[in-house]
């Protein structure tokens, strides 16, 4: 496909600073904005968006196939002491368990963990604008694990984004109906 | 009000009137406050065409037009930082030497018809154009002071371009007092006044007029001198601090006194409006000129949103050739046209 | 060669007799600054001509490589996505096709599809970028902003079926992790249709500029010849007159079975670059909906991993669509071997090779990026145009430094 010809220079020329200005004044007049008043209007993420997550504490087995695949490494298995040690008669009680601990600092969010933890251990939501003052808070306890994180925009407005076919994005505002 | 105004001795009258006229009317505090509002509307008129907000946050329900009040609050704590091998003294006093004589013009373009009473009124289009023209040579000096190499290249690329266009700018002027025959502003209002504005009588003059203007305030897309991707600003690339403020605010002054300029040559200044005395003949058609002007600055910063920027052999050519030519056109027309009027 | 470009060599005799030759100033265009980009380039301008250019890079070197030597194999996924940052699936692609060629595994037809649709949305995105990023070289915000604008459809599109915004990680060895929602089709085709009609504006304001014409018109011409010699990839070879699309040569992923055009422009300057990836735009919306229209039916996973799955894995496959992962790929151990892969990714060919000594990490893993070829564009093409035209040059040929130095 060959380019354009050279174009006749003065005529073209006018043409195309006429479509500039005139495209440009019609934005100005009428403009689609694509922002939001950010953390007065907070986007409303789809459910299955790759945010915080928690443990559920009595799914876990321990496997530790989480601290295995985490390609960041921000995965630790740590040993806890069992509060109740269980009722069976034919062996000991087992006295430690192994439970994972994430290092909010290193994980990103690829759910590779998730996916991987053979009795859905993990359950997950759609925070994931968290910030922290001091940097050890980056890695929670894990009574702090086993508590889903709470957004901090509670009391904005909530935006859900839809494909628009004029504006290309367009913001519709979310009604709890509660 | 009107006993205090008997109070002062008449001789002090025209004193305290061209006072007034350079400090406060067309003059000091009105570029102040214009500065913030037209800083505010091209980043508002960038930001429209751009598919977003622009300046919002600072004061939100009136759409953030504080947002220069904050900036300047927020340079006047910094450190102003002069460079090691920098040449100090251009360094440090040029940028009030530009404002000073960014500011000189207006004093010299009249925006009433008591203008005459005040100022002498018989040269000055010769004026205000010969103190515009300064400017270019301030810039020139200054991006040799700071000790970098984008600064002088900034300064070689000012000087390339303040000689290829300042000569189609003053072909223009040219072709106006060809057009009106007089180099007395007033004058020329009257005329315009009488039959019809500057605009219509020849367009191609103010046409290129308007180009030399873009071109001499570093308005996109001419903006070759500071703001570059090749040079991070040009000239003014080491100020900071209050001296920022100042380098950043000075083309927009420049704007206002080419604007202004432009507004009484060529869209009729004060035409539908005359009146006598201090407050008729001053005030009032004063604020019409200036509204004309700030409609001309508004036109010009929205370019900001619809170009990109030329490049500098290309521009030195082009104000050789086409807007040169456009210029000799212009002054043909102006001689047609002058048997007419 | 028709042209022949004469570059000052970098030998300690010329580059001493530059530096002390009279009229040449040494300009570094460092990291801080406004038209760099991560790198640095140090250019000798004589006058207002470039007389020599050398690109400094290495600023955000990450070690993929070695890094890769030490991890299993199902852990490079997220490390390769990250270097090419706006055209992540593609990265993933080319990996994951040279694992599975290790592992002698194919997926399925629905996965097959399902990748090239998020492809072919990856490789848009990508180009969008490029010319947000080409228009901010040459001052204008304005195509930037709007450029980067209308990537946001295309990204809530993905946000939809994957959950993140840019690093997918979406596919992996034996097919894709997630199915398509309900509605993905008739989105996908709203946002189509409003980039077509956005391709108008943008013709007004940014294509036919007189501006933009003046600007990149004749600048860094690179005629066939001169970009086969140089080895520049993807639609800078393209633009450049040469016809070739790996997705054409070595077809990959059911791109067989598409049909669309390999558009070629004959002068190589930098508005025909610009043209061509509004051309490419073009094509790449065309094979999204002729993929949408035939999209077959079926599993996401290669079937033998779906036979390992256990009943709770399963039924949340059956019913969300959600692929979990098995044992197997966590402690995947491929046969001794080497494999290649080769994947057009929206700045041009992206390859891959991996050698396996049948353990659990790969023992050598070599990725060679597009932007990495595209840099002969600054050594020999830059030097002879003026100062002004190393950002359009730069911008035109869409250099990304973290691509290039991984």
């Amino acid at each position: 496909m060959a380019e354009k010809s050279q174009k006749k220079s003065p005529l073209s020329d006018v043409k195309g600073h006429i479509g500039a200005l005139s495209t440009g004044f019609k934005y100005l007049i009428d403009p689609h904005r694509i922002t939001l008043d950010y953390p007065a209007e907070v986007m409303e993420l789809p459910s299955n968006y790759r945010g915080f997550f928690r443990l559920i504490d009595e799914k876990c087995i321990g496997c530790s196939l989480c601290e295995i695949v985490c390609p960041s490494n921000a995965i630790v298995m740590t040993q806890l002491p069992v509060a109740q040690p269980a009722q069976d008669a034919t062996r000991p009680p087992p006295k430690f368990k192994k439970r994972p601990l994430v290092d909010w600092g290193m994980c990103i969010f690829c759910y590779f963990c998730v996916d991987v933890c053979p009795t859905e251990a993990f359950e997950p939501s759609q925070v994931h604008d968290i910030s922290y003052f001091k940097e050890s808070d980056y890695r929670p306890t894990f009574d702090a694990f086993l508590k889903l994180p709470e957004s901090p925009f509670k009391g904005s407005k909530k935006v859900v984004p839809k494909v628009d076919e004029k504006k290309g994005i367009r913001y519709e505002e979310k009604v709890n109906k509660n | 009000m009107m006993d205090f105004l008997n109070l002062i001795p008449v001789t002090w009258l025209p004193l305290l009137e061209s006072v007034f006229y350079a400090l406060v009317f067309p003059g000091f505090i009105a570029i102040l406050l214009l500065a913030f509002f037209i800083i505010w509307f091209e980043r508002k008129a960038a930001a429209r065409v751009q598919m977003r907000y622009g300046p919002l946050w600072v004061s939100k329900r009136t759409g953030g037009i504080a947002q220069l009040l904050a900036d300047m609050i927020r340079f006047s704590f910094q450190e102003f930082i002069v460079p090691e091998g920098a040449d100090l003294i251009p360094f440090v006093f040029l940028p009030g030497f530009l404002l000073a004589f960014s500011v000189l013009p207006t004093l010299f373009i009249p925006i009433g018809p008591y203008y005459s009473h005040i100022f002498p009124a018989g040269y000055t289009l010769l004026l205000s154009v010969a103190f515009t023209l300064v400017i270019p040579v301030y810039l020139v000096v200054l991006g040799w002071a700071a000790d970098n190499k984008f600064s002088f290249i900034g300064a070689l690329r000012e000087a390339y371009l303040l000689i290829s266009y300042e000569v189609p700018f003053i072909l223009a002027i040219a072709s106006a007092f060809l057009l009106y025959g007089t180099l007395n502003l007033v004058e020329v209002v009257t005329i315009q006044e009488r039959s019809l504005p500057g605009i219509i009588l020849n367009p191609v003059a103010a046409l290129v007029f308007l180009i030399a203007v873009i071109r001499a305030t570093g308005r996109v897309p001419y903006d070759i001198v500071e703001a570059d991707s090749e040079l991070v600003f040009g000239p003014y690339v080491e100020y900071s601090s209050l001296m920022f403020g100042f380098v950043m605010g000075v083309p927009y002054i420049e704007l206002y006194s080419y604007s202004l300029l432009f507004s009484v040559l060529f869209l009729g200044g004060w035409a539908p409006i005359t009146g006598v005395g201090f407050l008729g003949g001053l005030i009032i058609p004063g604020i019409v000129t200036f509204v004309k002007a700030v409609i001309v600055m508004c036109a010009l910063v929205f370019l900001r949103g619809v170009y990109p920027r030329y490049k500098l052999d290309k521009a030195v050519r082009a104000g050789w050739s086409w807007v040169f030519y456009l210029a000799l056109i212009a002054l043909l027309l102006s001689a047609f046209m002058s048997r007419v009027l | 060669m028709t042209q022949e470009i004469k570059t000052i060599p970098f030998t300690y005799e010329a580059l001493s007799q530059l530096k002390m030759s009279e009229g040449v100033l040494e300009l570094q265009i460092g990291p801080a600054h406004a038209g760099s980009g991560h790198m640095r380039i140090v250019a000798w301008v004589e006058g207002d001509t470039v007389v020599k250019v050398d690109p400094d890079i290495g600023f955000v070197h990450r070690g993929v490589e070695k890094l890769s030597e030490d991890r299993i194999y199902i852990k490079a996924i997220p490390m390769v996505e990250r270097p090419s940052l706006v055209d992540t699936v593609n990265a993933n692609l080319g990996y994951v096709m040279a694992l599975e060629r290790l592992l002698g595994i194919e997926p399925p037809p629905r996965a097959q599809y399902i990748r090239v649709i998020t492809a072919e949305i990856s490789r848009i995105m990508s180009h969008l970028y490029g010319i947000a990023i080409y228009g901010i070289f040459m001052g204008s915000s304005t195509v930037f902003m709007w450029a980067m604008a209308d990537r946001e459809p295309f990204i809530d599109l993905l946000q939809e079926l994957t959950g993140a915004r840019i690093t997918y990680s979406h596919i992996i060895p034996g097919g894709v992790r997630w199915d398509l929602p309900k509605d993905f089709a008739e989105n996908a085709e709203i946002a189509l249709k409003y980039l077509e009609n956005r391709t108008k504006d943008y013709e007004k304001v940014w294509i036919n500029n007189p501006v933009v014409v003046a600007r990149s018109m004749g600048v860094g011409k690179l005629s066939a010849e001169g970009a086969i010699r140089l080895g520049v990839v993807g639609p800078n070879l393209r633009a450049s007159g040469v016809k070739y699309d790996i997705r054409k040569e070595e077809p990959y992923a059911a791109y067989e079975e598409f049909d669309f055009e390999v558009p070629t422009f004959k002068e190589g300057d930098s508005y025909s670059r610009l043209l061509q990836r509004v051309e490419e735009i073009k094509q790449s919306i065309h094979i999204i909906r002729q993929a949408l229209k035939r999209l077959p039916d079926g599993k996401i996973i290669y079937e033998d991993y779906y036979k390992r799955m256990s009943p709770l894995m399963k039924k949340i496959y059956d019913e969300k669509g959600r692929v979990k992962f098995t044992l197997m790929l966590t402690s995947l151990s491929p046969p001794k071997g080497e494999a290649v892969s080769r994947v057009e990714g929206g700045r041009g060919e992206m390859f891959y090779y991996l050698v396996s000594d049948g353990g659990k990490a790969p023992y050598r893993f070599r990725v060679v990026t597009p932007s990495f070829r595209n840099l002969p564009f600054f050594t020999h093409v830059m030097p002879g145009h003026k100062l002004a035209d190393i950002p359009v040059i730069y911008g035109s040929i869409d250099y990304f430094p973290p691509e290039a130095d991984r």
